[in-house]
């Protein structure tokens, strides 16, 4: 469903603020998969998901969606394939319209929007019935606008919005991250169910070892804009937290072992 | 009620311009300045299009896309440059400026005799009043509008736009182009911003380049103020708020002028009324925030807030409006007897205008009307707002105003709009043709009439060739978007044109600041002269064109008199007080029962006219004797000082008028004196003096003395009127021309200046002059018997000969007696002359020094002292005469002792010795001059008399500090010794 061939992203190329934050990225994801992405802060997991979006172009690579070559597309052009939960509850509603408004652009997703009006009662009926799955009593409030709810509340719905209209790919980049833990158990309970319920294709990145290795059916690791390892599901089934951390360990000794040289380079250069 | 209603009016018309504003500031989230440009372009395009016969509804909506394409720019320019959009706005709002008037050809285009959409709406009016029946209309119209609007926000696309604004991550997750929907939103923004642009302009009747200004900030005002009122997050309670907002904004301005508060003050009271609101808003957020956690509490906290603003927009609409009907009622005009109410209307307050004003004002209370008693004068100003000008006008009808007086062409166009059934006399307006007031003088609107008149464009460059031959070039700047200043350099123009050996090169501006940059680039494309016709924004930059002309010693020739002082060169240009003067006549005409209809439009007929002499010393240039002549204004910096120690510029005439003199013929003054059977018909005199200097103030004395005396008044049954120019050039020629106008029998002159201005602008009334040194060095006389028919009077040469005689016998062994002049003083130059002479005959040596104004007499008595001279010596000199005591001062620190030719001089012991007139005597003699005249001689067979009745005062008191003897020959003569 997804290929990514050979991916480079280099942010304010030439300046003293240049990153190099993606330096060729392979990754190939099946139909129906939910990979998950961990990796140390910096590392490109939110940029992956963005080339993958279209949020910019990349420097050189490719980005397949479902056969298509998307790699020159604009974001809002892939927003027929994609949709994504991001990390800030606030950004993925508008806060002054009020739910339904926001359920029905959500629904209307990479499809044209004519001046007309169709968030009429039958339509409201269905929303109605979505919503009700969330558990939060919130089918009473559909004329309350977004910005009267809670983070929580926000982001379940901001969930549901992007599965309401059942996408190729869908991106979640540590959408609980600035949750309580009471609603990110809520919104991560919410996640699995929509992603089995529809088989959707999904990448999610987290920063939570366990989640990493409970959700999904396959986890990559990065580092440094590379993947550096790609775990699969009966490999995950294996694998401890505790591995993880270790994994994660060995990585910084290496990069600390690194600057060490680095150093010892440069005395005896100077 | 009409205030009130055109209030709504507009604040329907405004309406669709504050929903623009409403979706760029709510939903695009960026206050958009592009309105300020595409509101008028709005208004040029529907203009030019009515003028070309298209449909009003047609030309509305071309004016929508234009609107809407000028949006669009905005919109492109802030996505694909990346510009920030208050930027992006502020560039396309500046370039709109040039294309508007590219548009519109001219800074103005007048819609009064075109179809526009308000007379259709007229026409199928069903017999209510007109003004209401606009008000449903148009009502309806804006309301059927926002209920579209609001419908459009709650359709697929209105709600990606809406979304758009609020979260435009979110919008291009969902597939939204989020770029083409800032482009669409702002288009419509602008598109319904220029749909009101060219309502406007049909409903005022004109669109004019300057209509635009500060049209975001009503907008964001209106805006602002609206959602306070309705607090509901519902798209239609949004969308509402915006037309209500612009409807209490437009109340809140009528509600101020109803007050009669000064307008000046309205932005003042806006910006403290949306901050007030803005308070209101935030307190209640606050409450509301806190109260979200205990949610039941959530719906009445918002009543709450919406209940706060009411009240407080409430409380400040009552207070004042109760204050204003408190002041309205109570107010004299509404008292039981109906007083015919004129409106007074000037667009902003500029010095040209005011004059023309303050000269309509004035003539009117000459002439009898008084505000309060026997009329209403309703004075407004609009202070530069187009859009306050209707408000003003609303106001006026409202008030029942029998009559408009609009100032400026700008004022007319909208008072000649909106009043079709009362008289419009308007002034200061250059050409009332252009602008739709009729086809020719007595071809006009019906109730329409005034005083018009562009800058003399022929007779300026008449006087211009006087002093260029050859090839020249001609330039001047302008400011376009000025009716009147693009009117007169096309006039300017037409003339050049004519003129192979003139060129003409002119370059715009549209600020103060550009003017500086304009002058220098004429001044290096070769410009010999500068021929600036009446423009605000030039003339109040004045000092930027001096520089740039004196750099290449280029004369500058105006049309405003005032600017003369500053160092224009020639002025020549309608007077603007004569304007205000004429335009009342027409008033008073109208009062008395003609129609307007009747009255012809009448041409300015006063000219100013003059030169600056220091300019031309500095320039090199010689003033022929013959325009000199013609000329009623002439400045040097010695008259600067004149008038310094006088009175400051402008101050009103000082007139004491006589009980007969205000032909006051309205219909309650019935207060008109009968002469009595016995007596002859009244007759009037009056003396107008220049200044009050004490020689003056001495003559006239004496005129009065000798008059009342001898009886002639009593037995003539004569009034007489006293006037006073307060050393003041301008002054004196209103005084003349008040004199002309107000038609007296006879006029006494006294002092030089006063003949010279008196003179030039009479001709017929029998005029005796006084007080003067030399009338035949002035073209009144070439002999005593041979002068102008109706002029006759008393000359009085200085006793210079005398003086000097006297000088000689108290200080046998002085060899030199130095003199201080000011050689632009035709009197001084007289008596220098005459000093020169006799200082030969008594064996003295004449050292002279100049001056050329009163700040230069201390510099040059200093050197006069290191010339070690023995004596001092003025005569005839002004400067010198105002500043006699500092003279003497001076003298005494150094022990010289100094002569003059004017008596009180050594009487007040600035002098040692003085011979001079007995100016009581001369006052006497002029008296006598007058009698002679007023018991019928002709003045023309009245000869000038040379009369000098000398009078010497010794100062022996000083004599005893310098340790000099008087010699008893001296004390003998004298009529008066101070001890
Ligand atoms: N739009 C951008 N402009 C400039 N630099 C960027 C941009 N996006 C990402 N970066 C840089 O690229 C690098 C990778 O960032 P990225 O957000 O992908 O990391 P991450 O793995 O998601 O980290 P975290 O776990 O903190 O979210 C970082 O150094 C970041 O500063
Ligand atoms: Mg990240």
């Amino acid at each position: 469903m997804i290929k990514i061939t050979d991916l480079h992203k280099t942010f304010n190329a030439g300046t003293a603020n240049e990153v190099y934050s993606l330096r060729g990225v392979s990754l190939e994801i099946a139909e129906g998969e939910f990979v998950t992405v961990i990796g140390t802060n910096g590392s490109g997991k939110s940029t992956l998901l963005n080339a993958v979006a279209g949020t910019f172009l990349p420097d050189s690579g490719r980005v397949e969606i479902a056969g298509v070559d998307v790699t020159r597309q604009w974001d809002f052009q892939r927003a027929k394939l994609i949709s994504r939960v991001f990390q800030n509850p606030f950004a993925g509603t508008a806060p002054d319209m009020t739910i339904a408004e926001n359920l029905h652009l959500a629904y209307l997703r990479g499809k044209p929007k004519y001046p007309k009006t169709e968030l009429k009662t039958s339509r409201r009926g269905k929303y109605r019935d979505e919503i009700g799955q969330l558990e939060m009593q919130l089918e009473d409030r559909m004329d309350n606008v977004i910005g009267t709810l809670s983070g929580g509340q926000r982001q379940a719905l901001t969930l549901l919005m992007a599965v309401i209209n059942p996408p190729q790919v869908l991106l979640l980049d540590e959408h609980t991250a600035a949750l309580d833990p009471k609603s990110a158990a809520q919104v991560i309970r919410l996640t699995k169910k929509f992603i089995e319920r529809g088989r959707l294709t999904s990448l999610m990145v987290t920063h939570s070892m366990s989640q990493a290795l409970e959700l999904g059916t396959r986890t990559i690791m990065m580092n440094k804009g590379r993947i550096i390892d790609d775990i699969s599901k009966a490999e995950k089934q294996r694998l401890t937290t505790n591995d993880l951390l270790d994994k994660f360990a060995e990585l910084r000794k290496t990069e600390r072992l690194t600057d060490e040289m680095l150093e010892e380079l440069r005395r005896d250069y100077i | 009620m009409e205030l009130w209603i055109g209030a709504l009016n507009l604040g329907f018309l405004y309406a669709f311009m504050t929903m623009g504003v409403f979706i760029t500031f709510r939903i695009h989230d960026f206050p958009d300045i592009t309105v300020d440009g595409s509101f008028v372009l709005g208004a040029a395009v529907a203009g030019v299009l009515l003028v070309h016969g298209v449909n009003p509804i047609t030309s509305l909506l071309v004016a929508f896309l234009a609107g809407a394409a000028s949006g669009m720019i905005t919109a492109v320019i802030h996505n694909r440059l990346n510009v920030n959009g208050l930027l992006a706005g502020i560039i396309v709002m500046t370039g709109l400026y040039s294309i508007n008037l590219h548009i519109m050809g001219r800074s103005n285009i007048p819609l009064i005799n075109q179809v526009t959409l308000m007379s259709y709406i007229d026409r199928v009016n069903p017999g209510l009043t007109p003004e209401i029946w606009m008000c449903l209309t148009l009502g309806g119209a804006t309301i059927l509008f926002g209920l579209i609007m609001a419908w459009f926000f709650k359709t697929n696309l209105g709600l990606a736009m809406r979304m758009t604004g609020n979260n435009p991550i979110m919008a291009a997750a969902t597939g939204v182009n989020v770029d083409r929907m800032k482009i669409l939103g702002v288009a419509l923004a602008n598109g319904l911003t220029g749909l009101s642009g060219g309502l406007v302009a049909q409903y005022q009747g004109f669109a004019d380049i300057g209509m635009g200004i500060g049209t975001v900030v009503i907008g964001l005002a209106a805006v602002i103020i609206g959602e306070s009122v309705l607090r509901m997050r519902s798209i239609y309670a949004k969308v509402f708020s915006a037309i209500v907002g612009s409807l209490i904004f437009r109340l809140m301005i009528a509600v101020a002028l109803a007050v009669g508060m000064d307008p000046t003050d309205l932005k003042l009271l806006t910006a403290a009324f949306v901050l007030l609101t803005l308070a209101a808003s935030k307190a209640t957020a606050g409450k509301k925030a806190f109260k979200t956690a205990l949610s039941h509490f959530w719906s009445k906290s918002a009543w709450n807030g919406r209940k706060v603003s009411v009240a407080v927009c409430l409380v400040l609409v009552l207070t004042v409006a109760g204050w204003g009907y408190k002041r309205y009622h109570g107010s004299p005009a509404a008292g039981p007897n109906k007083l015919y109410k004129i409106g007074v209307v000037q667009l902003l307050d500029n010095p040209l205008l005011n004059m023309t004003r303050d000269g309509f004002l004035a003539e009117m209370k000459k002439m009898g009307y008084e505000s309060g008693k026997n009329c209403v004068m309703l004075e407004e100003n609009a202070h530069g707002d187009m859009s306050t000008v209707n408000n003003v006008l609303d106001k006026f009808k409202q008030q029942q105003v029998d009559l408009i007086f609009p100032v400026s062409t700008a004022c007319t166009q909208a008072a000649i709009s909106k009043f079709k059934d009362r008289p419009v006399v308007f002034a200061g307006v250059a050409s009332p043709f252009i602008i739709g007031a009729g086809q020719s003088d007595t071809d006009h609107l019906p109730n329409v009439t005034g005083v018009y008149g562009g800058a003399p464009a022929q007779k300026m460059m008449d006087i211009v060739h006087r002093f260029k031959s050859g090839q020249f070039k001609i330039g001047t700047i302008w400011d376009p978007s000025q009716a009147n200043s693009v009117f007169n350099v096309g006039q300017l123009q037409d003339i050049v044109k004519g003129d192979s050996d003139v060129t003409f090169i002119g370059t715009t501006v549209t600020n103060s600041a550009e003017v500086s940059q304009a002058a220098t680039s004429l001044v290096h494309k070769g410009l010999d002269v500068f021929t600036l016709v009446p423009d605000n924004i030039v003339y109040s930059a004045f000092e930027s064109v001096l520089k740039a002309a004196r750099s290449k010693n280029i004369p500058i020739f105006i049309s405003d008199v005032e600017r003369l002082t500053d160092g224009a060169f020639c002025a020549i240009g309608y007077d603007y007080t004569s304007v205000g003067n004429q335009a009342a006549h027409l008033v008073d005409r109208i009062i008395k029962g003609e129609k307007p209809q009747d009255i012809p439009f009448e041409k300015n007929k006063k000219l100013t006219f003059g030169f600056n002499l220091d300019t031309a010393k500095e320039l090199g240039l010689t003033i022929p004797p013959d325009l000199l002549a013609q000329a009623n204004v002439i400045v040097d910096r010695k008259a600067e000082a004149t008038a310094k120690a006088g009175h400051p510029t402008a101050a009103a005439p000082t007139s004491t008028p006589s009980s007969g003199q205000a032909a006051s013929a309205l219909p309650p003054a019935a207060d008109k004196v009968t002469p009595a059977a016995d007596k002859p018909p009244e007759k009037r005199l009056v003396v107008f003096i220049f200044s009050e200097t004490p020689p003056i103030m001495d003559t006239r004395k004496g005129v009065l003395e000798e008059l009342t005396t001898s009886g002639v008044l009593k037995k003539y049954n004569i009034s007489v009127d006293d006037k006073s120019a307060q050393a003041e050039f301008y002054l004196a020629q209103s005084i003349a021309s008040d004199i002309m106008r107000l038609n007296y029998d006879y006029v006494i002159t006294l002092s030089t200046p006063a003949l010279q201005i008196m003179a030039q602008a009479n001709k017929r009334i029998p005029h005796i002059f006084g007080g003067v040194t030399d009338p035949y060095r002035m073209g009144i006389a070439k002999t005593p018997e041979d002068h102008l028919p109706n002029i006759t009077g008393v000359a009085t040469m200085h006793p210079v000969s005398a003086t000097i005689k006297a000088i000689r016998e108290i200080l046998p062994q002085a060899k030199i007696i130095g003199t201080v002049w000011n050689p632009s003083e035709a009197t001084a130059e007289a008596c220098t002359y005459a000093a020169r002479d006799a200082v030969k005959q008594y064996g003295f040596q004449l050292v002279e020094t100049n001056i050329s104004q009163v700040n230069d007499i201390a510099e040059a008595l200093n050197a006069l002292v290191r010339k070690k001279v023995d004596a001092l010596f003025t005569s005839g000199d002004n400067s010198i005469n105002l500043a006699v005591d500092f003279v003497g001062k001076i003298m005494k620190q150094h022990k010289i002792p100094y002569f003059t030719t004017i008596p009180t001089d050594a009487g007040r012991g600035a002098a040692l010795l003085s011979i001079g007139a007995d100016y009581v005597e001369v006052g006497r003699e002029t008296a006598r001059q007058a009698i002679l005249v007023i018991t019928g001689q002709d003045p023309k067979n009245v000869p000038i008399k040379n009369y000098v009745p000398e009078k010497m005062v010794v100062n022996a008191a000083l004599a005893r500090e310098y340790g000099l003897t008087i010699p008893d020959s001296i004390l003998r003569q004298a009529a008066e010794v101070r001890r």
